[in-house]
Parts: C-alpha cells; structure tokens; sequence
C-alpha cells in the first residue's frame, strides 16, 4: 500500500504535467481544471502515506551496475515534506488560477510546476542517494525555468541563470558525496550511510559532511551562497510561495536534518553548520530590514529563516528545525501568496509606492498579518512555538555566542516584517492604482494557511511521534503535543526570547522617538543594500571565469588533426598514469 | 620466439590502426579523412572479434561486432554528407578552411 502511495505522490504531478502541456495552451480553463485535480490528487495521496509510516524500505527498483538500487522509503522527515511539498503545491495552483489570468503559455507554467512538486516528492521519498541527487537537480531545473518564466524580461533571465549556477555549485558537493559512499560503502542507499558511518576513514567522511554542508547551504540559500533567492523574486509569486518559500529551500535544511547521525561526530562539522545558520540568520535579517521591495524583503526572510533551522540541527535539535520548517513552509506561503495579492492589486513591487492599501483590501491585510505575526512568533501562533523551541536547544547544548546573536536577529525580526507590513497596509497612498482585494481562487489559497499559521503548533505531539518511530538513526523522544508546549511556556528561555521579539516590535513603533539611536545605525543601510560585499565577489568569480575562458580560446585551432593530436596525448597520459599507479 | 596466429593478427592490428591514425593526423583532404577514421574502426573491429575469439566469447564478440559496424556506417554516411555540405558552401574539401568556422 505505501508504495503504491509513494508512486502516486511522484507520479501524479508528473503525469499532470504531460496532461498539461499536451493541451498546448488552447483552453486555458481545461489547463486549470488538469493542474488542480492532478496537485489535489498527489496531496490526497501524500496525506494518506501519514498512514503508512515505515523505517523500512517500501519498495527498489533494481537499476544495476554502478547505480544500484532505487529504493523509496515513506518515513516521518520524508512523509513531512512530502505532504508540505504537495499540500503548499495545490494552493500554489489554486492561486495561480486567478494570479496567472490571462498570461500566455499557461502550458508551461503549470507543467513545471506540476513537474517540481513530483521531483519535490521523489526527493524526500527516495532513499538512494544517487537518485536523490537525480530529484535533487531536476527541482534545481524547474526552479531556474520558473524564475525565467517571463522570458523576455532580461532580469527574470538572469536570475533564473544565477540560482541555477549557484545551486548546481553546492550540488557538485552532493554528487561528491554519494560517490564517495558508494565507493566505501558499496551501496547508495541512506541507512546503510548512516549504520556504518563510525566505520568508514575519517577523511572520507569529512569531506562528505562539508560536501552535503555546502549543498545544503547552496539550496538553502545559506552564506555564503544566499545570493541567488533576492533574485529568484522575478518569478510568479506563487511560484515564489512553493518553491522560494515552502519547499526547494528546504531541501537543504532536510539533507543536513537526514544525515546528522552520520556527521554529528566529524570534528568541526557542527560548529560549522552553527556558523553558517546564525551569520545567515543574521545578515540576511539586517539587509531585510533595509529592503525596498516587497518580495526581497520576504526573500531575506526566508533565508534568516532558514538560518533558524540549520542553527537547530547544528545544536543537535532536529525535531524542533523540523518543526520549525513545517511553521514557516505555512506562514511563509501565505505571506508571499498576499503579497502577491498584494503586487497584483497595487501593479508594484516597490515597498516606497505602496502604503494605505489595507482599506482597499481587508482581507489580504487579515492574513498578511496573521503571517507575520507567526513570523515574527508572537504567541500562539504556529511561528512562535516552533522558533521558542529552537532558542530552548540552541541555550542547551550549543554555544552562547550563537544563542545571543539568534535572539537579537528575533527582534530584528519582528521589526522588519512591521515595517513591512505598515509600508504596505498603513500610511498614505502613493499611486493611484484601482485596486481590488484577493479574488476568489486566491482567498481558497488563503484563508486555509492562515487558519493552520494559528494551528499548526498543535501538530508537535504526533509530528515527534511519527518522527521517533521511524528514524531509528536519530536519537529523538516522542513527547506529547501537551508535553512540548507546556515544556517551552515554562521555559525562561522563552519569556526571554518574546520579550526581545516586543522590544523589536516597540523599536519599530517608537521610531520617530528612538531616531537619534537609528541614526547611529545608518551607516549599516548601504553595505546591506549591497548584500555586504557578496553581489561584488560574485561578479568578480564571473569576470575571472570569462578571462580564463578567453585565455583558453587560444587552444581551440580549429584544426581537426589538432584535434585528434590532443585526443592521443591524452590517451597517452592515461595510459601513463593507469601504468604507474597500478 | 614463436610466431603464434594471434600475435599475427594483432600486429595485423596494430598496423592497421597505426595507417588509420597516421591519416586522421597528417591528411588535410575531408573525405580522406573520413577513410582514415573508417580504418581506425576497422582495426579496433577487428581486435573485438581477435578478443572475442581467445576468451572464448564468440557470440559476444560478433554481435558487438556487427553493432559496431552498423553505428559506424552511420558515422560514414553523415561524415560524407557533411563532407558535400562542406564542399557546397566552402568551395574546398581542405580541412584547413574549415577553421574559418571558429570565427
């Protein structure tokens, strides 16, 4: 039964999306109709593996030679963001049929997305590293064809290109990996990594752990490789919600929470993945603060977010990263699916040229609040739970440096996203854009988010359950909903923690009070708007990489017995070197 | 030292694989070309079924044989239709023209 489940929650989409693109853009509403029923069909299925969880493999495909077996295996982290990938994957879709009226080639805008939700599955569902970093690549694919959908826009163009390249940089570390494991292990599947991981050569295994470290932190837009989300906002705004907010991203923080057995002892490696999780977290929290359109300053947000979540598994806390993931694929869809609301209504991005909108559209203006809120983790609010959590694991067992630089990003935190949401909602109007609140298809999006942004906090008990009956390798204990939240409102940690979330949302009331203070900031403004420096060092790689490139064109004669010359030398040189060494 | 039928054929091979090579590296004619690469093949041919034959695999052999020969005509044919294309639009079937391309 699971894997016929788990076939389903891949399949699905993947034959939507043929369905789709067949039609070849002649009736727009039958496209709908394929792409809602098909995303609706995977998330029935997914939901149904809920059922099912297993820590043994459900089914293999016997591919032989060097690639092994492909195995699909249906366990608590896997069913989790499988169920997040196709559940955020149907409203995305839902969404999109009010946001995406009237555009040309629907075919391939839903035929893509339909194709990353299966890749999205298969990539949590598999557990064959080799095929995981087959899924892997064709959710990078996907996300680059996304983010170029409008492909006469030179900006969407590049990037689309940018993420692609940068992404695939971190991949290369992924590939490396699984190489090196089958190599040593003579096998790709994941259980067998993380059983023998004490056997294998220490050397081999750390350059395993930074090679999934740095494709972790290329997927996750992490630092350094967090420059490609900023861009990434060209695409579609749903398109932004599913794959730039609740899903691809996460596929980092997923890949580090999977093998944590198996690297939590290579010397360094934990303090690394600390680093990189609060100088993300961090950074990516002031330049957010500094932001002037809408989507970037969701997009900064969602890698301080995610530098949240990889802190966590660096201090050891996978259960409350994943957790935290499930909160902010919640809140963080429903904000970018109003913002688009909001960016369809107003025909801007620019945060300068909105303002005084919430009269003119309550309804978003309810949600995108309600978003916010568990963003920035107010009580109750799924947000707030999740985020207490990691503060609680990162005050127990990890350093206190990283602990006091995640709590004061807390209040940057809720200071940025209520500049936001005054720079959109209060205030004067400044254009005179006829504006119209969420139409219908995007309040069905809506509103369902919203209500699980206030609720999901609730889901912690069978989530810890489901995670500690099938994840043999990580050492978790299953607690009760009652248990953990009791357990984080009598912490002092949390108390703390809020308090310092009021001081940021007081420092952005009183503003005009504390402006003096401000001022002493200021100088922060530009580099952040310069994304500290990184936006320079990834032109400088570019430059380099053509120089180096124009020098080589000097090799290309185009002179075919040339050619063949550099063929035969180069078998000599193997031969050589095969001779040599064995 | 013995002259066994196998070393035979295999400087037979060798020899013939060398003529190959010595085409593709020193002729400057296209279709000439595209006759050396032939020999080349040839010759490795030829080593598929002298391997095949003293491993005691000569079913294998042949049939890898027989799939190198078919891919390999295509290889020739759509070298010589090339070969015309070069011809029709270059004037001159001298490889050296065609490094005009690259600019």
């Amino acid at each position: 039964m699971a894997s016929t489940l788990i076939l389903l929650t891949i399949g699905l989409p993947w034959a939507g999306a043929v369905l789709v693109w067949l039609d070849g853009n002649r009736r727009p509403r039958l496209q709908n109709t394929l792409a809602v029923t098909f995303s609706l069909a995977a998330g029935a299925a997914a939901l149904a593996l809920i059922a099912f969880p297993s820590s043994q493999t459900s089914f293999r495909l016997p591919v032989g030679g060097i690639f092994g077996d492909f195995t699909f295996l249906a366990d608590g982290l896997g069913i989790l963001l499988a169920v997040i990938a196709t559940g955020i994957g149907s409203l995305a879709v839902i969404f999109s049929i009010d946001y995406m009226r009237g555009e040309a080639e629907l075919g391939r805008y839903y035929s893509l997305i339909l194709f990353f939700i299966g890749a999205m599955a298969g990539l949590v569902l598999t557990s064959s590293l080799l095929l995981m970093f087959i899924f892997w690549e064709i959710t990078a694919l996907c996300s680059y064809a996304l983010i170029s959908f409008h492909n006469d826009d030179p900006k969407a163009v590049r990037g689309g290109i940018k993420a692609l390249i940068i992404t695939q940089v971190g991949g290369l570390g992924l590939l490396g990996g699984a190489l090196l494991a089958f190599s040593s292990l003579g096998s790709y599947e994941i259980s067998e990594l993380l059983k023998n991981a004490h056997t294998l050569p220490q050397a081999a295994l750390a350059w395993m752990a930074f090679g999934f470290l740095a494709a972790a932190a290329a997927k996750s837009a992490q630092f350094p490789f967090h420059t490609w989300l900023p861009d990434a906002m060209e695409a579609p705004s749903p398109v932004s919600a599913l794959i730039h907010a609740a899903t691809m991203v996460n596929a980092g923080v997923y890949l580090l929470a999977r093998f944590y057995p198996a690297f939590e002892g290579v010397p360094g490696w934990k303090t690394a993945v600390v680093l990189v999780g609060v100088v993300s977290a961090l950074m990516a929290a002031v330049m957010a603060l500094f932001a002037d359109d809408l989507k970037r300053l969701l997009a900064y947000s969602t890698v301080s977010q995610l530098g949240y979540m990889v802190y966590a598994i660096g201090v050891g806390g996978i259960f409350a990263s994943q957790f935290h993931l499930l909160s902010h694929a919640v809140f963080k869809a429903l904000l970018f699916l109003a913002a688009g609301a909001v960016i369809h209504a107003a025909g801007t991005r620019a945060l300068g040229e909105m303002g005084g909108l919430g009269s003119a559209m309550p309804r978003v203006r309810i949600v995108f609040i309600t978003g916010a809120l568990a963003l920035a983790g107010i009580p109750v609010l799924n947000g707030f739970w999740s985020k207490e959590l990691i503060l609680e694991n990162g005050l127990e067992h990890g350093p206190v440096w990283g602990y006091t630089l995640m709590l004061l990003t807390a209040g940057l935190t809720a200071a940025y996203i209520f500049r936001g949401v005054w720079m959109v909602f209060y205030g004067s109007r400044r254009n005179t854009h006829p504006l119209h609140d969420a139409q219908p298809a995007m309040q069905v999006a809506l509103w369902p988010l919203a209500v699980a942004s206030v609720l999901t906090g609730l889901l912690s008990g069978p989530l810890g359950k489901l995670f500690a009956a099938t994840l043999p390798f990580h050492d978790l204990e299953a607690l009760t909903t009652r248990a953990i939240l009791i357990d984080i409102l009598e912490a002092p940690a949390t108390w703390l923690a809020t308090g310092v979330v009021v001081m940021g949302l007081a420092a952005w009331w009183f503003r005009k009070e504390l402006a003096p203070v401000f001022r002493f900031f200021l100088w922060l403004g530009s580099p952040a708007r310069n994304s500290f420096g990184f936006e320079d060092f990834n032109r400088a790689v570019v430059r380099s990489t053509q120089a180096v490139a124009d020098l080589l064109r000097h090799t290309q004669t185009g002179y075919l017995t040339m050619n063949v010359a550099g063929i035969l030398i180069g078998l000599v040189i193997i031969l050589a070197i095969l001779a040599w060494g064995g | 030292m013995t002259l066994s039928m196998p070393s035979i054929l295999l400087v037979g091979i060798f020899s013939l694989f060398g003529v190959g090579l010595y085409g593709l590296l020193a002729v400057r004619n296209l279709i000439k070309v595209i006759v050396a690469l032939q020999v080349v093949v040839k010759a490795v041919l030829l080593a598929l079924v002298l391997a095949g034959n003293l491993r005691g695999q000569v079913p294998l052999a042949q049939s890898l044989g027989l799939t190198v020969l078919v891919a390999d005509t295509v290889v020739a044919v759509i070298g010589l239709a090339l070969a015309v294309q070069v011809r029709r639009c270059l004037g001159t079937l001298d490889l050296h023209a065609l490094a005009s391309l690259r600019r």
